[in-house]
């Protein structure tokens, strides 16, 4: 039978999972920084934020915004947008502050330890 | 992220809801994907891109909608269960597709597991554990069996002297019990009525290991003389004759004049000797002479100890009955041994062989049906191997597409499985009611066996799944594009395929014609039993048995009291053409003896059967007297000592002799008051043999005396009618009851269906049942070839185009696509016959008139097979022969 290449392959699902995390900090952000938004709103705020930089399908935003629903950081509505049509709005929740705080601390304190070892390499 | 369990949990409980909602979610995000492509597009147009090349663009940048809303599901619910059901739902309607084949699947498969179950059933409640009586395995009784003749059963019934001996003398046994039958009276309304009784000895119950059901069994003190006379009562009696009435327990029965209070009701499954009621019954050693004055006969059964082997027992039961047998030579053989047998023997015996062979029987059906369903499911997968290679490139994994033909096989095997089990509920139901009464242990209760049922479940189960996997087996070996691009020039699914699906075809028709021989073979057998010339006509014969009271029929005159006024008033009752009394009813007779002619040097062995009976005896049952004559009314009403013998008599003891006038006399009858010149016998006539000893042994001496000359040995009544016998039981009855009201009617019924009972209905049984596996396996065949040729014809249609194409003619065409199956037919039916010889020696024993190797039986079966597959050859081959040529070269 031919094997055919699926997101979970082994080392496209580490880095896909990475993405994934990466994404989902965004989107909190995001949401904690404009406030309510539909899935478009965030994927535009995302690839301007992210200078084009990101590549990756837009589609994917909206499996880490069921995860993050999942997880209990953002809710969802039903409401109209600008133009008068349909669309889910999502918003951060209490919950999600709270991780949001955390996730960014955590970030925070890495990107320190990497800036020191790379200093210390420099000072070498 | 915070804690990974709690991520986790909440991850679950979202798919739980997600699950449980179903497809509501789905719906949303269909639209909000929507919308956003919508906005996106709008975007490039906005861009100034055109509608179309817009849209494409959104698409692109989107991503593969298919492969998100995949893994949105994934996250949302729990896809395995999903997508099972899913599959599922695929599977149900792919089978609707095919019915014919799922149609054909599911009754193959429940077929073979319902017939295999229920005779497996039967099988194990009466052959292999019928009784449930404690340490039933083990259970033996002794019989003294005459060394010098090979075919001689030995004797069962034992004085109470011998069974203390054996009791108080054995090594072998833990336990005891003998039992002795009586008929009993009692007064039911305006006359007597009769149960089946057993005396039997202290510590029965015990032995048996069963207590009552209601009320007690009996304990020591109530064996003792002297005691409160009590009875036991069985089951099914009770609920026969009293309605399962508890009131009767408690109450006072007069039994052959004997009041008793019946203190218990037995279990269900308790059937000793087949009785309907036990008494208590201490025994000791009588000063009597012996065996031929013995008030009683006694039945042993024993229970061997854990260990010991019946060669050891026997050993030591010989010893035991060697030191009798100087005390009491009159009633051993010059040399015997002690045999023992196991419980179920005495009744089982005869049938047990045809359980065997019918169990070996629905082995092979399942075999067969496996067979068939493990070739259609082949045939089916080889046709869908294309779809699978589509599916692969689509993009299943293997464990994908094994899950769904997994679940379709499943589905299959559990729709063969409920129809199995209806199929083993109801076969059960009327094979109990088909089965011979009197062939079968009493105690056997004859359920549904749970552990053959699974059994036969998971055969057919396994079968299902491992054929139904196979197409995801077989396809890892090969490029994917070979069935993605082949028409089917020259493959037949696979060289491999092919080879499975013709061996199983060969095994298929082997198994089949096995199965019809065995079934031919039992046909002839049971028409000539049924041929065997029984030397008596049983047709309008009206037969009882009439229990005497002992305590007032003990003489001669009591007796001939009785009997001479019944069979006159009988004989004068409208609708009677004769009566006669006898000591046994045909066609056996058990009384034997040893013999003597005045003027002869007697063997050793000379021994005959012997009968009491009245001068209406032979007028009666129309048996023909072929020298002298019968008795007369006077001399037998004057007890004059006459005898008539039959014709084997006459050859084996006075072949070169007039026999009439010949004397002779019966050692059984001597008693020690009689003078010798009296016991005397003067042969008066000679009758044609009448089958006494039933159909599978030969015909033995016999000698009839009148009933007149001894005790009260008269027991049975026999009425020819001119009408339906049946409907002279009432006036008959009166009549008795007349003549005595305390002497009951028992088992009153037609010589006729006696005689069916007794001699037919057990062979009958085995081949009706026979015949309905074989049937069912040619059915099943038939099936199997027709499939398997259908498939093949099909697969050939390319190949016959490009024939007919280059000329070749419809016939020709035919007789090719016939030859190659016929090819096969012929196969697996030379392989049929070999073993069918190789088998035939285990079945030879039970054939009456034809041997296991008949050529008859082995040609009209071969040729029916034979026609029947052909049949299921040419039908496929005519509609490959009519196709239209053009239509099969371009077909793929």
């Amino acid at each position: 039978m031919v094997k055919v290449e699926r997101m979970e392959d082994a080392m496209d699902a580490k880095k896909s999972e990475v993405l994934q995390g990466t994404l989902d900090l965004m989107i909190l952000k995001t949401l904690h920084a404009l406030g309510p938004l539909h899935g478009f709103g965030i994927a535009r705020r995302i690839e301007q934020v992210s200078h084009d930089v990101l590549q990756l399908n837009e589609g994917t935003v909206y499996t880490s915004l069921l995860r993050l629903q999942q997880q209990g950081w953002i809710a969802a509505e039903w409401g109209t947008s600008e133009n008068n049509r349909k669309a889910k709005f999502y918003s951060i929740t209490k919950r999600g502050q709270k991780q949001l705080a955390l996730e960014t601390e955590n970030w925070e304190r890495i990107a320190g330890v990497i800036g020191r070892v790379l200093r210390l390499e420099e000072e070498r | 992220m915070s804690s990974r369990r709690e991520s986790k949990l909440r991850a679950f409980g979202a798919k739980l809801r997600g699950f449980l909602r179903g497809r509501q979610g789905d719906g949303e995000f269909d639209e909000e994907v929507r919308e956003h492509l919508q906005l996106l597009a709008e975007r490039f147009e906005g861009q100034g891109m055109s509608r179309e090349v817009a849209a494409a663009a959104a698409r692109r940048q989107f991503g593969n909608t298919t492969l998100l809303q995949e893994d949105h599901k994934e996250l949302q619910t729990f896809a395995l269960i999903e997508g099972v059901w899913r599959d599922m739902k695929y599977a149900l309607r792919a089978l609707r597709k095919s019915r014919g084949f799922a149609a054909v699947s599911v009754a193959t498969l429940g077929l073979g597991i319902g017939a295999a179950t229920a005779i497996f059933s039967v099988v194990d409640n009466v052959v292999m554990s019928p009784f449930p009586y404690k340490g039933a395995g083990r259970m033996v009784f002794p019989r003294t069996h005459n060394t010098q003749q090979n075919n001689d059963d030995g004797r069962q019934g034992y004085t109470a002297r011998e069974v203390l001996e054996f009791a108080e003398g054995n090594h072998v046994f833990d336990g005891i019990t003998a039992a002795a039958e009586e008929l009993v009276l009692y007064k039911q309304g305006e006359g007597a009525e009769q149960f089946y009784g057993a005396h039997v000895t202290p510590g029965t119950f015990e032995f048996f290991g069963m207590p009552a059901l209601y009320g007690r069994v009996m304990q020591p003190s109530d064996y003792e003389p002297g005691a409160p006379p009590v009875f036991v009562m069985r089951y099914k009696t009770w609920i026969e004759r009293f309605n399962g009435d508890l009131s009767v327990l408690n109450k006072t029965f007069v039994l052959s004049g004997t009041a008793r209070t019946l203190i218990g009701i037995m279990p269900q499954r308790f059937g000793w000797y087949g009785a309907d009621v036990y008494l208590p019954e201490k025994l000791t050693r009588e000063a009597k002479a012996g065996f031929a004055d013995a008030s009683a006969y006694w039945f042993i059964l024993g229970r061997l100890k854990p260990g010991v082997s019946t060669q050891q027992a026997e050993a030591d039961l010989t010893v035991i009955a060697q030191r009798l047998a100087k005390i009491y030579p009159q009633d051993y053989p010059p040399h015997f041994n002690v045999l023992v047998n196991k419980l179920g023997d005495s009744v089982v015996g005869r049938v047990e062989a045809t359980l065997y062979t019918v169990l070996a029987a629905v082995g092979l059906l399942l075999l067969i049906a496996c067979s068939n369903v493990a070739n259609l499911m082949l045939a089916r997968a080889t046709a869908r191997e294309k779809e699978f290679a589509l599916r692969a490139v689509l993009g299943a994994s293997r464990a994908r597409v094994v899950r769904l033909l997994m679940v379709e096989s499943l589905a299959l095997a559990m729709a063969g499985a409920m129809l199995g089990i209806f199929l083993a509920w109801a076969g059960l139901k009327s094979l109990v009611a088909a089965m011979p009464q009197d062939v079968i242990p009493a105690e056997s209760v004859i359920e549904l066996n749970g552990p053959v049922l699974t059994f036969t479940v998971c055969v057919a189960v396994l079968t299902a799944l491992i054929f139904g996997l196979m197409p995801a087996l077989q396809s890892s070996r090969r490029d994917l594009n070979d069935p993605l691009r082949d028409s089917v020039k020259g493959g037949t699914g696979g060289f491999r395929g092919r080879r499975l699906r013709d061996a199983v075809v060969v095994m298929e028709v082997a198994l089949s014609l096995t199965l019809l021989i065995g079934a031919g073979l039992m046909m002839r057998s049971f028409v000539a039993l049924r041929e065997v010339r029984l030397g008596l006509r049983a047709d309008h014969v009206f037969q009882a048995v009439l229990p005497l009271p002992e305590d007032r029929y003990k003489t001669v005159d009591q007796v001939t009291g009785f009997f001479r006024p019944l069979l006159a008033r009988l004989q004068a009752l409208p609708g009677v053409v004769d009566a006669a009394a006898s000591s046994t009813l045909p066609p056996y007779t058990y009384a034997a003896s040893k013999m003597e002619i005045a003027g002869k040097t007697q063997g050793e062995d000379w021994q005959t059967l012997f009968q009491h009976v009245s001068q209406g005896y032979f007028r009666v049952l129309r048996i023909e007297i072929t020298k002298g004559r019968p008795f007369g009314e006077v001399e037998v009403n004057n007890g004059r000592k006459i005898a008539v013998v039959n014709e084997t008599f006459v050859r084996r003891y006075l072949p070169n002799d007039n026999p009439i006038g010949q004397r002779l006399r019966l050692a059984r009858l001597e008693t020690s008051a009689e003078s010798s010149d009296n016991a005397w016998f003067e042969i008066i006539g000679v009758a044609a043999d009448v089958t006494n000893r039933g159909l599978q042994t030969p015909i033995e001496p016999e000698v009839w005396i009148p009933y007149t000359t001894t005790g009260s040995d008269a027991r049975v009544l026999m009425v020819r009618a001119s009408q339906e016998p049946g409907t002279l039981m009432n006036a008959v009855r009166q009549v008795v009851w007349a003549t005595d009201s305390g002497v009951a009617l028992a088992y009153p019924g037609t010589l006729e269906d006696r005689i069916t009972a007794g001699l037919y209905a057990g062979p009958r049984f085995g081949l009706l049942l026979m015949t309905l596996f074989g049937g069912l396996g040619l059915i099943l065949v038939t099936v199997g070839v027709y499939s398997v040729m259908a498939y093949s014809t099909t697969q050939k249609t390319h190949e016959i185009g490009i024939r007919m194409a280059l000329g070749a003619e419809g016939g020709e065409v035919l007789g090719m696509v016939v030859r190659t199956g016929l090819r096969l037919v012929m196969a697996g039916m030379a392989a049929g016959i070999a073993v069918s010889l190789v088998l035939g020696r285990l079945i030879g024993e039970q054939l009456v008139g034809v041997t296991a190797y008949d050529p008859i039986t082995l040609a009209a079966t071969t040729l029916l097979l034979a026609l029947t597959a052909a049949v299921a050859c040419w039908i496929p081959a005519r509609r490959a022969a009519r196709v239209d040529p053009m239509v099969a070269l371009r077909y793929e």
